[in-house]
Parts: C-alpha cells; structure tokens; sequence
C-alpha cells in the first residue's frame, strides 16, 4: 500500500516538474514538505480512490503521509 | 466527447440528447423514466447512446449508481448536462416543506454531488471538459407560483459561476443555459392564456424553440466555447 501511494504521489509531482521521491516518512506534510498545492491534492484523493476506494477527505482535511495511510488501513 | 446528461428522456433533455449525438457524441443518459424516443435513439445511435434508470430524488444513492455503476473513471467525461429538474408550482403562502426538500433533492442537492464527482472523473483523466446547467427565466423574471422552483434554479447559477472560478485553472468550465418557457410537460399544467401572458412578456412573442435550447448547450460542450466560462446564456426569445 505505501508502494502505490508514493508512486500516486510521485505522479501527481511530476505536474509541478517536481523529481520523483525515493521514499515517504509519516511525519511528511503534503504541503510543506511534498510540495502539493490544492489541486494536487484533489488530484491525489482522486487517483487514492481510483486505487483503494476510500475518499480520505471525506470526512475533514488529511495534512500528512501518515494521516493518509491511517485513513487507507480504517 | 463523452457527456453525462440528466434528465434525458422528454422535454428539452431528450433534444439536447439528440443533437449531441447528431454531432457524434457519446451520450450517457439518465432520466427516471425509459421513453420510446430514446429507445430509438438507442436503436439509430447504436453503442454512442447509454441509458441508466435513476431517480435524483434519492440523493444518497448518486454517487454509488452513476459513478461506480455508470459511468466509471474508464469513461473519461468530457461534458455534464445538468438537465432534470423536478417542477413545484405554488403560491408561497402553500408552501410544503417536504415537497420543497424532494424538489432541492433533485434539482440542487443531487446536481451539486454529480459536479463533485464529474470534477473528479476529469481530474483523474486530466480533461478539459465543460459542465453546463439548465436554469429557467423563472429565476430571473418573477411568475406567480413559481418561487420555490425558481430559487433551486438560483441556487444553480450561483454554484455554477463559483465551480468557473474554482476550477477554471485545470481548463474546466460551467456555463448555464438559461431557456424562456418552451412547450414541453414542464409548462403543460398552464392554460392557454397563462402561456400567451407569459409569451407576450418576450420579444419575440411566442414560445422559446427547444432545438435553440439544445443546440445552445451543445455548443458549450463543445471546443468553440473554449473561453466560455461563468456565464449565464439566456435562450429566451428576448425576456427582457
């Protein structure tokens, strides 16, 4: 599961010409440390939900790596 | 183009439908009820026209019969037509708060969900597509018994002017049609001499063509439309 969201997020980077990560920490905020604006970031749920069925923001605001993966094991 | 469209089977949904699928379109259509008309469009247009029984009075069922069941993230969606609209006529002194909810359902609750997840489909297939709504006169000119119907049509202009502005940076778009009264089921429980009052109130004096109406639609759909965005387009034979 972390596989495929890194490679999610990675895609939605590569939007911003931003180089791909090699790894993800929990403590990564979407924002401040990935680098995603609120496009990408309705981008990344789309593409989560295509993955996994689950809308993370469904119910309030996701900030960090870990807070997806928290959603995705629920 | 792929186009969702609501409301498909009579009136100006089934003409919009049509002249979609004249100028080549696929159209994916949902309406509660399976006319003849559309079963011979199914037969003329063979594979370019998908019809699916859905009753937008159930605003929680949206999301699981047209998007998981319907029209999946495998169709990217170049177009959605909000069309079907459910029609209350009374004097605001009658005003029934369950019938008023069961309208809001179909014509605003259930709309809004659908741009929510058509934003979502284009997202995810990174098109440029265009989302136009039908309003109605009403919500601009006043009529007697029409209040509760033309406030959801307001409610649907002002969403749509904002889903411009928000979603205007990934080339989406969302226009609305706004169409005079036009001789369909929606205006058939007023009499003769409503109609010709209403009529008389236009320039042109009569009622508003239905194929205009379409036509108009289909073209903010299409590519010609490009930098069409946030607007109301009245097709209402001059109501002013």
């Amino acid at each position: 599961m972390e596989e495929k969201i890194l490679k999610i997020i990675n895609n939605v980077r590569e939007n911003n010409q931003l180089a791909p990560l090699l790894k993800l920490d929990e403590s990564d905020d979407l924002r401040n440390d990935i680098g995603l604006n609120s496009f990408d970031l309705a981008e990344l749920t789309v593409c989560i939900e295509d993955e996994f069925d689950i809308d993370i923001f469904e119910n309030g605001l996701v900030n960090t790596v870990g807070e997806i993966y928290k959603k995705l094991a629920e | 183009m792929n186009i969702l469209l609501t409301g498909a089977s009579r009136g100006v949904g089934l003409e919009i439908c049509k002249v979609l699928l004249e100028k080549g379109n696929t159209v994916y259509a949902i309406s509660r009820s399976h006319t003849s008309e559309l079963a011979e469009l199914e037969i003329t247009y063979k594979g370019k026209l998908f019809f699916k029984s859905i009753d937008l009075a159930n605003t929680e069922g949206v999301y699981q019969t047209v998007f998981k069941e319907f029209v999946t993230n495998s169709i990217p969606l170049h177009g959605f037509v909000n069309n079907a609209a459910h029609a209350y006529d009374d004097i605001i002194t009658n005003l029934n708060l369950s019938k008023l909810e069961e309208m809001y359902r179909t014509n605003v609750f259930s709309p809004l969900i659908l741009v929510k997840y058509a934003i979502r489909n284009m997202i995810f297939n990174k098109t440029k597509g265009s989302i136009v709504h039908i309003s109605s006169i009403s919500a601009h000119t006043g009529y007697k018994g029409l209040a509760m119907y033309a406030s959801s049509k307001g409610a649907l202009e002002a969403f749509s002017k904002n889903t411009a502005r928000e979603w205007g940076a990934l080339g989406i778009r969302s226009n609305v049609v706004v169409p005079g009264f036009m001789e369909t089921a929606m205006s058939a429980t007023l009499s003769e001499d409503q109609k010709n009052r209403i009529y008389n109130r236009t320039s042109m004096k009569e009622a508003t063509d239905v194929l205009s109406v379409a036509k108009t639609v289909a073209f903010l759909l299409s590519g010609d439309a490009s930098s069409i965005t946030g607007q109301n387009v009245h097709v209402d034979n001059g109501t002013i």
